[in-house]
């Protein structure tokens, strides 16, 4: 199968006063195309840390990251910016719409950044609310949905541009049950339907059970659970 | 204690609203310091010079006969029942006091007790000081505070020396003086007075000032149970008996129009400054409204968390007041100067020594501080407190109020400019409504700006949504939704723009009027006057040997000449000024005629007079035709008004007479000013120092070519404006300070948002991009909404205020200039408030602020 996605070496600290906490230590591991991969971990693990190291957002002190054969971690701010443009799909615990934006509006966005033509990409943003129904929101303002619904424009919002990553932090933890398993469900069909990579943090094993693998990360160091 | 520490915790929102809230009181003191010091200035010379007189015998400039007093004085009914004390007043200046304008008073030390009691031995004079003064030819006293800040040291008891001589300056011309006595008052007052006098005898003050025979006045003491009028009744033609303290009233009054204007220029900044601590303190409650919700959750009442807030904002506006107080004093050393001699170029010579600060500017500044400070919180305060105890509402919850408060701003808008429209309607000459109706169509249509930038928003949405698209799409959608911070801060910014407009279409009208009036009026080419106090009338009259100089200039096509005098008319003293009617009559300056030009020259020739427009404005009368009553050495006359004409000359107004008939009536054959008039040929430049080098010997005597005199017009005008538009510039550093404020907390509010579009794709420079849009809308919203305000408030200016204040009529001259300017100073205000924001972009922990609620 193939890698799509290679830590090598990973080690990231951060400074809290005036000693260091060592969040990652020499991580390694490959992520598998078109694989769900759970992070579990206590809180203050470094699992989200590891989440904005993927995405580019922060840069490990000691390390790379390889994706789809080039090293992340070699690229400018501007050249990471645009690989998570066409190549991340965020979801957050917090659904992170953009509140002056309607739902159809939000969902559009990365298409827009990636450039594509107006007309292609409201039949694509409109599609991808129709899969998460939500049809019928088009020119709703987030603030008028609930957090399900909200979740499910986040999910419509990091697919609609299919990019072959997708990076889920913690996406049920501000859900009820009920709404957290309907978008776990989501989440994971989506991610294989479109052999998408999906790379999840979670400290639920519950949500975790929704994974091909699921990864532990504690003390610095990733190991596989199951 | 909580707040204090969240306030701490962004320095930068309350470092710019105490700027916000110094500046203002700052202006305001500084401006009330001006207007006292002038006021005061004035008012200690009059006092001292008045006393306790009752009434005085007047008769213009021309002077009051010194046969008249030694009449009275020797009539053996009027000696008993009066008292009375000649007086004559010259303006003075010395090299040794600095060249500031003291009054040289010339009594009669016998005369004087009754009526200035520090004049008497018991005061401080000493015997031999008041003998002195008598027996001394060009004796001096001067008060001894005085004296001594100078250096000054009066005479040796037995001799005149070098190092008493004081050199007064009259008419441009030196004369020699001995300090041979100081006044040492024992009241405050009587010092505070004599810091603005010389005191001399009759004849010195007679020889100095070229008044021989004649005094300024007679005072008088007269008892209750005397009618003026019977004594007026003895007089002689051309004297007049009027009460003592009309002089000072009617400086008081001639100056009012112009300080109430400059005191509604300086509480603009305060009313600017209120929107903003509004804004702010708004803000700052929206931004902790968790944090309210605690407070009540842990037992905190409602009035504790109001009083929280307020003591917050009392903390703010006592630091701002205190920085203000202290700004003021700094600016008050140049506003008192700038003042003082705009009321010397426009008014009469007034003398402000060492700018002492008024108590009462420093109280009325605090005040304002704190009540404005307070006032602006109060409905913040209100709404903390009515924070339910829970953790927090909804921003969107604060956002749909906002919205709901937009669309009530705008209909109290409304109302308030209908209001305002309605009370600069009333036919007044009040000033203070005036300024309030003003007030209410600026803050009308400031309270309308919030409601018309939402839809500006709204319709900017589509096309800035297809170029430049998302980040179009995102700045005006950031713009509709963040009212609660954005909206007051844009109105705000939009009124302080719209005076910036207002003011200056008034100020390039009325310079332009000017120039179209000196291009009618300075129609010779070289003008002749003697330099006085004031820079812009000719107070001086010319040496005989300079007219016959001048009047016999080989070559020259003619001359007018020109006689500046002041004289009684029914309605108190007014500036007559003589002409000569085949040189100067010019009927485009006609604004009200009684016939054709050939029939109003043909008047004035006979006798008729043309009152100037600001004149006729103070007189009540508008339109020519009727008489005014004059006082002339043969007693009451009147003049047919034949015209009223424009005249920018002066704002206490002149009536126009011929020279000829003024000659025939005042026996008067000075001149204060000539025209030359030479061939079209003729090298002015050379004849301008030709004559120069003829005239040397008269070293006050200015010869002006048509050009100069023009741009010493013009300089004249600039600077009487030099004031406005500094305080016009404070009021938008205020604004400015109020939008940084805002525009900062929008950008530094939404670094979640920020974080979102970061971890979507949008890089760094798509970011800068979009606050600096953001930004750019909020400016050019208040800059666009400027431009109707600004022409609004321009119109009010020329055509209600000015006229009302200074009875002008000015044309309106519309250049596109003022409007793109303010524009451009809008949108450039605003995007320096992008700066911070983007810089911090870069330091953004963008994995944060995604993460946290």
């Amino acid at each position: 199968m193939n890698v799509f996605l290679r830590l090598e070496n990973l080690t990231k600290s951060f400074s809290e006063g005036e000693t260091r906490r060592l969040v990652l230590q020499d991580v390694d591991w490959e992520f598998e195309t078109g694989r769900f991969f759970a992070i579990v971990g206590k809180s203050g693990s470094g699992k989200s840390t590891l989440l904005n190291l993927i995405s580019g957002i922060d840069l490990p002190e000691k390390g790379a990251i390889w994706v789809n054969g080039h090293n992340l971690t070699a690229w400018d701010e501007r050249q990471r910016t645009l690989f998570r443009r066409t190549a991340i799909g965020f979801v957050f615990q917090f659904f992170n719409l953009i509140p002056t934006l309607t739902v159809g509006e939000n969902v559009l966005l990365p298409l827009e950044l990636n450039r594509v033509s107006r007309q292609e990409a409201r039949r694509r943003a409109e599609a991808m609310l129709a899969y998460v129904g939500l049809a019928d929101r088009w020119s709703t303002f987030p603030e008028k949905l609930s957090g399900g619904e909200q979740q499910r424009v986040a999910l419509a919002r990091a697919l609609v541009h299919d990019p072959p990553l997708i990076l889920a932090d913690e996406p049920t933890g501000n859900l009820d049950d009920e709404t957290g398993t309907h978008i776990l469900e989501l989440l994971a069909r989506l991610s294989r339907e479109g052999k998408r990579t999906l790379v999840m943090v979670t400290h639920s094993s519950e949500a975790a059970s929704y994974a091909d693998h699921v990864l532990r990360l504690s003390h610095g160091r990733l190991w596989q659970e199951r | 204690m909580p707040l204090l520490r969240t306030s701490l915790r962004q320095p930068v929102s309350a470092v710019l609203v105490i700027l916000g809230i110094a500046l203002g009181v700052g202006v305001m003191v500084s401006i009330d310091m001006a207007n006292t010091s002038a006021e005061r200035g004035f008012a200690l010379s009059t006092a001292a010079i008045t006393g306790r007189a009752t009434h005085a015998i007047v008769a213009g400039d021309q002077g009051v006969a010194e046969t008249v007093y030694v009449a009275l004085r020797t009539d053996p009914v009027w000696r008993r029942q009066i008292a009375m004390a000649p007086l004559v007043r010259v303006l003075v200046s010395s090299p040794q006091l600095e060249g500031l304008v003291f009054t040289l008073l010339g009594v009669d030390p016998f005369a004087e007790p009754p009526f200035r009691a520090y004049l008497s031995a018991a005061e401080g004079a000493s015997v031999e000081a008041a003998v002195r003064l008598l027996t001394v030819p060009g004796a001096v006293l001067l008060s001894a505070p005085l004296a001594a800040r100078y250096g000054l040291e009066p005479c040796p008891p037995d001799r005149l020396d070098d190092g008493c001589r004081l050199t007064l300056v009259v008419a441009g011309r030196n004369h020699d003086a001995y300090l041979v006595g100081l006044l040492d008052p024992s009241d405050a007052f009587s010092r505070r007075s004599l810091e603005t006098l010389i005191v001399t005898d009759i004849a010195t003050a007679q020889m100095f000032g070229d008044m021989a025979g004649r005094l300024s006045q007679i005072d008088l003491i007269l008892p209750e149970s005397l009618d003026p009028n019977t004594l007026a009744a003895v007089l002689p033609p051309g004297h007049l008996i009027v009460p003592a303290g009309r002089r000072s009233g009617q400086v008081v009054a001639m100056t009012e129009a112009f300080r109430i204007n400059l005191t509604a220029l300086s509480l603009l900044a305060l009313v600017v400054g209120i929107f903003l601590i509004y804004n702010m303190m708004t803000f700052a409650v929206v931004r902790r409204r968790p944090l309210f919700g605690i407070l009540r959750s842990l037992g905190y009442t409602r009035g504790q968390v109001f009083g929280l807030v307020l003591a917050e904002a009392a903390l703010m506006a006592l630091i701002g007041t205190v920085l203000g107080l202290g700004l003021g004093v700094l600016l008050g050393q140049v506003t008192v100067r700038l003042v003082t001699r705009t009321i010397n170029d426009l008014f009469f010579v007034v003398s402000t020594r060492a700018v002492d600060v008024p108590l009462s500017s420093l109280i009325k500044g605090s005040m304002a501080g704190m009540v404005v400070g307070l006032t602006a919180a109060m409905l913040p305060a209100w709404d903390a407190a009515s924070v339910p105890p829970r953790l927090a509402l909804l921003r969107t919850d604060m956002e749909s109020k906002a919205q709901r408060l937009v669309v009530l701003a705008a209909v109290s808008g409304l109302i308030l400019v209908a209001l305002g429209a309605v009370v600069l309607a009333l036919p007044t000459r009040n000033l203070v409504i005036s300024f309030a109706g003003t007030f209410a169509v600026l803050i009308g249509l400031a309270a309308l700006t919030p409601w018309l930038t939402f839809w500006l928003m709204r319709f900017l949405s589509a096309p800035l949504g297809r170029w430049p698209g998302l980040l179009g799409r995102l700045a005006t959608r950031s713009i509709i939704r963040a009212q609660s911070r954005l909206a007051i801060a844009i109105a705000a910014l939009m009124a302080a723009v719209a005076v910036t407009i207002g003011v200056q279409i008034m100020i390039d009208s009325f310079r332009t009027a000017v120039i179209l009036w000196l291009d009618q009026t300075l129609r010779g080419d070289i003008y002749i006057a003697a330099a006085g106090f004031s820079a812009n009338r000719p107070d001086e009259p010319l040496p005989a040997e300079v007219v016959a100089a001048v009047r016999g200039y080989p070559g020259a096509l003619g001359t007018a000449g020109l006689r500046v005098v002041g004289v009684e008319s029914a309605y108190g003293p007014v500036e007559l000024v003589a002409i000569d009617p085949e040189t100067a009559l010019n009927p485009r300056l006609f604004l009200q005629a009684q016939g054709e030009p050939a029939q109003v020259a043909a008047a004035f020739r006979n006798g008729a007079v043309i009152l100037s427009e600001p004149l006729a404005a103070h007189l009540g009368i508008t339109r020519a035709g009727g008489t005014l009553d004059l006082l002339t050495p043969q007693g009451w006359r009147s003049f047919p008004i034949v015209a009223i004409e424009t005249d920018y000359a002066s704002t206490r107004g002149t009536v126009r007479m011929s020279l000829a008939v003024y000659r025939r009536l005042w026996a008067d054959e000075r001149l204060n000013g000539l025209t030359l008039f030479l061939p079209a040929d003729a090298d002015i430049e050379a004849v301008t120092a030709d004559l120069r080098r003829r005239l040397q010997a008269f070293p006050h005597v200015q010869v002006s070519p048509n050009q100069a005199l023009r741009q010493d017009a013009l300089a004249i005008f600039d600077r009487t404006f030099t004031i406005t538009v500094a305080m016009r510039l404070i009021t938008i550093l205020v604004a400015f300070t109020g939008v940084w404020n805002a525009l900062l907390a929008f950008q530094l509010e939404k670094a979640r948002e920020v974080g979102i579009l970061r971890a979507l794709g949008l890089t760094l420079a798509d970011m800068h991009r979009l606050i600096l849009l953001e930004t750019a809308l909020a400016g050019a919203a208040a800059g666009l909404f400027a431009v109707p305000t600004g022409y609004a408030l321009a119109w009010i200016l020329i055509f209600i205020i000015n006229k009302r204040s200074f009875g002008w009529t000015l044309p309106m001259y519309v250049e596109p200039t003022p409007f793109v300017q303010a524009f451009l100073l809008a949108v450039g205000a605003a995007l320096l408030a992008a700066l911070y924001p983007s810089w911090r972009l870069h330091r953004l922990p963008v994995a944060a602020v995604l993460r946290n609620d």
